[in-house]
């Protein structure tokens, strides 16, 4: 009895390890933010003054609304063109299609740095000036692949016999692809949207090379202040976009959850 | 269900396009005649409401980006893409960026506001004439301590290498910096070039290790605030914050052989397109009236002499925002090393690998 036991015991220790070690600097940054003291380091009291400070910060509010438009926009150009690319890649044949789908890894692949500085360079060779849609583009070229790489995945482990069974009721290709192949990719096109979403927001490394004139988004914006030393006003919207981030998730979840019992 | 998801998601960007409104659409490219000038600066240099004053008396729009370190200025006009005419590089980035054509030729008959400036920040190594740039806030490389663990005042380097604060040291991660201290303590330059007497300076940093509990360049004030260290080698701008959030405990001070100094200055990029603009707001921020607002918000020393009257008291006398003039006499500025960098940053790499 006691036997077996143990390794439970020592698992539900080692689950519990892992998730303060994953959890244990966010709930670190939610408190802090209520903390009266300037710096981070020093417990000084509870307030909401940071809070109230951040309302009051335009240029702060600024780069969040910047980050917002950029993941927002992001989201959807990746989405749809990773999609399409997965589809294209599972369904069709055509010339190119393995180097295709070889070389969609490598935006995941190369390293940030280089990717960054690349987009530079090409920006300034084609004279594109500087902007928030300079940033798109760039977190567009680093997220396609990852929606491509996430509903190829779903296609792969789809029933054929499912859209066969479509088509022999007489469904057009169209109509196939909108009542049956749609509805199946969902889970994976709302798990990468959700994914790209995220990759876009907190993206610093790329963002520094590429934003132009009015285009700090919030990663910049903090990574700036690091040198008169970050107030807990960062700590405070940190917490606001976490706030944010979970609801986005929670929401996403019962939209899935919703199609699969309806279904 | 997939309707309802696609609608949610059509909702939020309607949602950002609509939150971004004016700010979005701005950032596309800038009409010259639109009056618009875009600034790249520093955070926390640039108080808010003196940026509505100057668009209030000059009906220009101001655009500000911030960015995080004097490299992200130079990416970004190599670039030659970049919409900014108002970058705020540091004295050594002047350097590079005048070579490299970064930087447009100032007409100084445009700039009548230059008279406020103090001569002693003018004509220095970086810009000589200063052709390219002006100055604009200045600070400080000195020691953070806490007067009541060191049992008495600090005023010489020589502490940071005295045996008894043993373990509680904090050094900046920062070659130059580091050499500055050991040099400065031998009497001589921040810029000695001397490869015999930097070897010098490097024995006395291995023999310093011992004492030092960490090297650290972003969290420095923090650490000595918390009390994790007694005596901090730091950036007076982060240390002068801590020190006036626990004036009973901390002090700022540059060591009696003199600091670095550092200053970071105006200029206009190449690529600028709003010139005219560009001159406007530098001539803005040299205003003495300005520029003390400017002061009294950020807590760094301007480098505008006729300001000095009109800057709170508790700022202007605080010696860890404007040390005493003969301190200040004997701080440099760093330069560029040029063939002798490989040697330090390999003394360097000796201290800390041992």
């Amino acid at each position: 009895m006691n036997g077996r036991r143990w390794p439970r015991r020592l698992l539900a220790a080692w689950s519990g390890l892992v998730y303060l070690f994953l959890y244990a600097p966010i709930a670190v940054l939610v408190v802090f933010s209520f903390n009266a003291a300037r710096q981070t380091a020093l417990w000084e009291g509870l307030t909401l003054d940071w809070y109230r400070r951040l309302l009051g910060n335009e240029v702060l509010l600024r780069s969040v609304r910047n980050s917002l438009v950029v993941a927002g926009l992001t989201t959807v150009a990746a989405t749809v063109l990773g999609t399409l690319a997965a589809l294209a890649l599972a369904r069709f044949e055509f010339r190119g299609r393995r180097s295709t789908r070889t070389l969609l890894f490598l935006p995941v692949i190369i390293p940030e740095v280089v990717l960054g500085a690349a987009l530079l360079t090409l920006f300034g060779a084609v004279g594109l000036r500087l902007s928030l849609w300079t940033v798109v583009i760039a977190h567009v070229v680093f997220s396609v692949s990852y929606v491509a790489i996430v509903v190829r995945a779903r296609l792969a482990g789809l029933d054929p016999s499912l859209e066969e069974a479509a088509r022999d009721l007489g469904a057009g290709p169209f109509e196939t692809f909108r009542r049956v192949t749609l509805p199946l990719l969902l889970p994976g096109i709302a798990a990468s949207a959700l994914l790209v979403f995220i990759l876009s927001i907190d993206d610093y490394v790329v963002t520094s090379f590429v934003a132009g004139v009015g285009a700090t988004t919030l990663p910049l914006h903090i990574y700036s202040m690091l040198r008169v030393g970050v107030t807990p006003e960062v700590n405070a919207v940190s917490t606001l976009l976490l706030a944010v981030t979970i609801v986005l998730i929670v929401l996403a979840h019962r939209l899935l959850q919703g199609g699969r019992s309806s279904s | 269900m997939m309707k309802r998801f696609f609608m949610i998601v059509l909702a939020a960007v309607a949602l950002f396009a609509a939150s971004c409104g004016g700010g979005g659409d701005e950032t596309g490219t800038a009409a010259p005649e639109a009056r618009t000038v875009n600034i790249y600066i520093w955070t926390n240099y640039l108080p808010q409401d003196v940026l509505e004053e100057f668009e209030r008396r000059t009906g220009i729009d101001a655009n500000v980006d911030t960015y995080d370190s004097n490299e992200a200025i130079l990416d970004k006009l190599q670039s030659g893409v970049a919409d900014y005419d108002i970058v705020v590089p540091s004295d050594y980035m002047v350097k590079i960026l005048i070579p490299e054509g970064l930087l447009q030729e100032i007409d100084h008959a445009r700039l009548p506001s230059a008279k406020n400036l103090d001569p002693r920040f003018l004509d220095q190594a970086h810009d000589p004439g200063n052709r390219h740039s002006f100055p604009y806030l200045w600070g400080t490389t000195g020691i953070g301590y806490d007067k009541t663990k060191t049992g008495g005042p600090v005023d010489s380097w020589r502490a940071l290498f005295d045996e008894r604060y043993a373990g509680r040291i904090l050094m900046l991660d920062d070659a130059r910096e580091a050499f500055g201290a050991a040099l400065k303590i031998m009497g001589r330059s921040l810029n000695e070039k001397d490869p015999a007497v930097l070897r010098q300076a490097a024995e006395m940093l291995k023999k310093q290790k011992r004492l030092v509990k960490t090297y650290n360049s972003s969290d420095f004030a923090n650490l000595l605030a918390a009390g994790d260290v007694d005596l901090a080698h730091g950036w007076n701008g982060e240390l002068a914050e801590v020190v006036a959030s626990h004036p009973d405990r901390l002090v700022y001070v540059v060591p009696k052989e003199g600091g670095t100094l550092w200053i970071d200055n105006v200029a206009i990029p190449k690529t600028a397109r709003n010139v005219d603009a560009a001159y406007e707001f530098m001539n803005f921020v040299m205003e003495p009236e300005i520029m003390a607002r400017i002061v009294n918000d950020v807590h760094y020393a301007a480098a505008n002499q006729a300001a000095l009257p009109m800057i709170d008291e508790a700022i202007r006398n605080d010696p860890a925002i404007y040390p005493p003039k003969e301190v200040l006499d004997r701080c440099e500025l760093i330069e560029d090393l040029g063939e002798t960098t490989p040697l330090i940053d390999e003394l360097w790499t000796e201290v800390k690998a041992q």
